[in-house]
């Protein structure tokens, strides 16, 4: 009896029909060319074997996004929004290549070297975007400034700083330990997909192992109730702020090492509306509260599969954005609270009219 | 306090004017630092004002047009002896620069040119851009001549293309000019073309999508060569080899493309030179001397590129030059 409640509730929840639209869309991609789902083993020049096939694709290519929105979903839990999250990604890049090329008048052949330490490229980005999360945090947790007003600064600033550092130029590196992070593979499996899995399943464990998670949804929930019930509701904010803006720098090492350059007007560019939309359609609501880490890992799959669907079957490029727009209007419609009732109720009458004949 | 403050700006920019006077000074209204190309296309306009060794006020706009409508009024208020003008949108113009006109100061456009209906409604000295369709037309020509060079001019080829931003100048010139030539190789089948948005990144994912979509590619024709050097990647990833499997066609010809070509991960690149100084100030010293130029539209000289050089590339019977030799002459 509990366990068909717990089912009853699963069914009427956000991350079902989620899960739901992104098998659908899935499946639609399927019956158009079953090749579509297909994974192969595939040897390239260097002889490394990895796995070749459009699912790895999605995985792949939904890291940035997914990592971003690990954050951004505390953060929409809290009440809030961080729309810098892309402005920083280009940050992070730009900082990165600074230091792989430094002086390019000096090295102005893009090859095989870093000029500084490599652990230096890689931890200075993180560091600069973590910085400025803080910013954000401090402005919003602890000036109590609107999320969007406050970080609408670094939006706008991000990219002017991402230029600074580099005089405005697009730095190319040809050095093989960077453009791993965003090409190489371990045992087959491209590696953003494994730094994506690592920060799912931290941000799972510090969010669920300590009580980080329940005071999320407390501050979200009720943020005066729960400062006078002693919860520091502004550190609390921060701490969201500064992880969102720690994970932007990740996904910009990842976004700059596929490129192998940084590209301060196009690195990151809209990624803080697909990774709201991937929290959104995951589950969580943007009045703040509950909050589902899993929800948004699939949201941001549903959104890297359209995209990947309309490449695959060639939609042409002026109408790529109706479409997209198309698709996620009806996983949203399907999820609204309406449409989830009326489904379960349907059900719930069948199973009842079944019940009743059963019995006579 | 203010007044006499006033005064003394003034009569400074009286003074300022009088020394200057007999030198020729020249508004620059450029849209910002949007890309390499750009940069190198302010850098050679500036760098060649000086050389000439005319006054030049430069003006940043920052990718807003309220910026340069704002730049190109200041110019009228201090009265520049010419303006050269390239615009962020091709629409709105109308107004402020029949202002120009009105102040009589000879108009050069550059790059990108106004809306048709500007054009016919205004008075401009000169006008140099690109032509984006005859680029289109350059990288199918030297595709199918390369094609026939290796020997394969009666196989069936495939090819995918990446195109720039929808709806942008270059990316629909481009296209048409490739499908314009395409058209008379029935052999060189294009089998998917999609937007890359000119960017590295979305050239890279969308031709990861296209390895997938379609087993045999033989031929990318990349609107813009960051989208190709992306696409290289991709192309590396799914285990083929970038330039031999599939032979890959970019466009503009930066620095970073003359080193793919070299390094055999691309096959060739379409000039599309940012280099304007040159023409510019050739243009501005026949006004100057007090010639006149017509309205139409003139094309910068520009060529291609690839590995070994010599492939015909155009109608007229233009010869592609080898990467290695000019690389050092690439400063951008």
């Amino acid at each position: 009896m509990k366990k068909a409640i717990a089912s009853g509730n699963f069914l009427r929840s956000k991350l079902f029909w989620a899960i739901v639209a992104e098998l659908l869309i899935l499946l639609v991609g399927f019956i158009l060319r079953p090749d579509f789902l297909s994974i192969q083993l595939r040897t390239l020049s260097d002889g490394t074997t990895v796995l070749f096939g459009t699912p790895v694709d999605i995985l792949n290519r939904a890291s940035e996004i997914t990592i971003i929105a690990m954050g951004m979903t505390l953060v929409i839990a809290l009440g809030g929004t961080d729309i810098s999250v892309g402005a920083l990604v280009a940050v992070s890049g730009a900082i990165a290549l600074k230091f792989l090329r430094w002086d390019v008048l000096v090295y102005n052949t893009p090859g095989d070297y870093t000029v500084q330490p490599f652990y230096l490229v890689i931890l200075l980005p993180l560091l600069a975007c973590t910085l400025m999360g803080l910013f954000n945090g401090a402005l919003i947790g602890k000036l109590k400034i609107q999320p969007i007003i406050a970080t609408l600064i670094l939006m706008v600033g991000g990219r002017g700083i991402a230029q600074i550092v580099t005089d405005g130029k697009q730095f190319t590196t040809q050095y093989t330990p960077f453009k791993f992070i965003g090409n190489g593979s371990i045992l087959g499996l491209p590696l953003p997909i494994i730094i994506t899995l690592v920060v799912v399943l931290g941000v799972m464990l510090f969010v669920r192992r300590t009580s980080f998670g329940m005071f999320v949804e407390s501050v979200g929930i009720n943020p005066n109730a729960s400062r006078v019930s002693g919860l520091k509701s502004g550190t609390i904010i921060l701490i969201a702020y500064v992880l969102t803006g720690f994970l932007s720098g990740i996904s910009g090492l990842i976004y700059a090492s596929r490129i192998s350059s940084n590209d301060s007007n196009n690195a990151g560019l809209g990624y803080e509306m697909d990774a709201i939309l991937a929290v959104v359609i995951g589950g969580t609501s943007m009045t703040g509260g509950k909050f589902s880490l899993t929800g948004t890992v699939v949201g941001s799959l549903i959104i890297r599969t359209i995209t990947t669907l309309v490449l695959y079957f060639g939609v042409v490029s002026e109408a790529i954005m109706a479409f997209k727009a198309l698709i996620i209007a009806v996983v949203i419609v399907l999820q609204s609270e309406p449409v989830r009732n009326a489904i379960s109720r349907r059900r719930d009458r069948i199973r009842t009219q079944m019940g009743g004949e059963a019995r006579a | 306090m203010k007044k006499l403050l006033s005064l003394i700006v003034a009569l400074m920019m009286v003074l300022g004017i009088a020394a200057s006077a007999g030198a020729i000074t020249i508004g620059f209204s450029q849209i910002g630092q949007e890309s390499d190309w750009r940069t190198a296309n302010t850098d050679s306009v500036l760098a060649a004002v000086e050389a000439a060794g005319w006054e030049m006020v430069y003006s940043d706009a920052q990718q807003k047009q309220e910026n340069q409508v704002q730049a190109l009024r200041n110019f009228i208020s201090q009265g520049v002896d010419y303006i050269l003008f390239t615009g962020v949108v091709s629409t709105g113009w109308d107004e402020v620069l029949k202002e120009v006109n009105e102040a009589e100061i000879p108009l050069i456009l550059l790059d990108r040119m106004p809306e048709q209906s500007t054009l016919d409604a205004i008075d401009y000295a000169a006008a140099f851009g690109g032509d984006f369709v005859e680029e289109g037309r350059r990288m199918a020509y030297w595709t199918a001549n390369y094609v026939e060079k290796i020997g394969k001019a009666d196989e069936e080829l495939n090819v995918v293309i990446l195109e720039g931003t929808t709806g942008a100048d270059a990316a629909t010139g481009r296209q048409e000019g490739i499908m314009e030539v395409l058209a008379n190789y029935p052999n060189l089948k294009v089998i998917a073309s999609q937007t890359g948005n000119f960017t590295r990144a979305e050239g890279q994912a969308v031709m990861e999508s296209f390895l997938k979509a379609h087993d045999k590619i033989d031929i990318l024709l990349a609107h813009n060569d960051d989208m190709a050097l992306g696409a290289i990647e991709s192309i590396k990833a799914a285990g083929k080899d970038p330039g031999e499997d599939i032979i890959i066609v970019g466009c503009d010809a930066p620095k970073t493309a003359f080193d793919a070509i070299i390094a055999g991960d691309m096959n060739a690149t379409i000039e599309c030179t940012p280099l304007y100084g040159p023409f510019v100030v050739a243009a501005l010293e026949k006004l100057i001397a007090g010639e006149a130029m017509d309205k139409t539209l003139i094309h910068p000289e520009e060529g291609a590129f690839d590995a070994e050089g010599g492939i015909v590339y155009s109608a007229d019977g233009r010869v592609t030059e080898k990467a290695a030799d000019k690389i050092g002459e690439r400063l951008y």
